[in-house]
């Protein structure tokens, strides 16, 4: 029977290892993931959970949030529509240039 | 001609940002893959952390440099590169093919007679590093002499079945404690920020 050789170095021992444990993540249900979550006094369903320190997505997340959307692209609508108005305030309302002031000066005519 | 809309947001979005956007994982996933970075991030070189396999990952499948075949979940398959860039790194760090920290001999610009020596302080540092992780993973099943022991089987290349035989364990205390392990390992993994 030939005898099966498998590599002694602490290295080839790690990797075997993470490539066993790593199953072990793969095969986590998500109960298990709360379940550890809560024994860390975490709860990954809350947003801002420290579960997810390290993880940057949260501004995205949010973003994507549908009363978040929502509020944003009803925010940018209400923006482009008093932008036209907005305008013609400021038209309207245009303080006169320095040299307009001036021109009526009669001194310095 | 017809303008295009401005982006209502002019962000820099990570891979894993917009997987999570195209729906490729679900939050809890997320938590599974940092669990697995973390832990595949360990005795990689500091200049490595388990945010960039994670990222890198992604990339990868985002970019189509490695295509998820049919009927593997995402989270294996992620979890699948990520243990392939923690074997590049680990040839890098030992001074393998990708790395230039080579000595060549070639001294008559014979390339028959060239030969390559590697740095033998490179593999002796990877052996201290690789030791440490394997006492830090020990030290999360402290206290467990089955955990303990189903790691020296794994660190083996044993096969359940044999270790069970080896230890002398029923299939159920055997999973038990797998599943203690593995709670460990989420906890772990869930734990803390970037490296």
């Amino acid at each position: 029977m030939r005898t099966k050789l498998t590599l002694s170095t602490p290295a080839a021992a790690l990797g075997r290892i993470l490539d066993q444990l790593d199953r072990e993540l793969i095969e986590a249900s998500d109960e298990d993931i709360l379940d550890a979550a809560r024994d860390l006094g975490m709860n990954p369903m809350m947003k801002g959970s420290a579960a997810f320190l390290g993880l940057q997505f949260f501004s995205f997340a949010e973003f994507f949030d549908g009363d978040a959307l929502k509020n944003l692209l009803q925010d940018g609508a209400a923006l482009k529509a008093a932008a036209p108005q907005m305008a013609s305030k400021r038209t309207a309302r245009r303080p006169k240039s320095k040299r307009s002031i001036e021109q009526k000066d009669p001194a310095v005519k | 001609m017809p303008q295009i809309p401005q982006l209502a947001d002019q962000r820099i979005l990570t891979p894993a940002q917009v997987a999570l956007a195209l729906n490729l994982i679900s939050r809890m996933d997320f938590l599974r893959l940092k669990a697995i970075a973390r832990l595949h991030a360990r005795g990689l070189p500091p200049d490595v952390s388990w945010d960039d396999l994670l990222q890198e990952a992604f990339t990868r499948v985002m970019t189509g440099s490695r295509r998820k075949p049919q009927g593997v979940a995402m989270v294996a398959f992620l979890a699948g590169i990520m243990r392939s860039l923690r074997s590049e790194h680990w040839s890098r760090a030992r001074g393998g093919p990708a790395s230039n920290e080579t000595l060549r001999i070639d001294h008559q610009r014979d390339l028959s007679r060239a030969a390559e020596l590697r740095d033998p302080g490179c593999d002796l540092e990877q052996a201290l590093l690789a030791r440490e992780q394997i006492e830090a993973i020990e030290q999360l099943f402290a206290g467990d002499p089955v955990a303990l022991g189903i790691l020296d089987g794994l660190a083996e290349g044993r096969s359940a079945a044999q270790i069970r035989a080896g230890m002398g364990v029923s299939k159920t205390d055997y999973d038990s404690a797998r599943k203690r392990m593995r709670r460990a390992l989420l906890r772990e993994g869930l734990t803390c920020a970037l490296n």
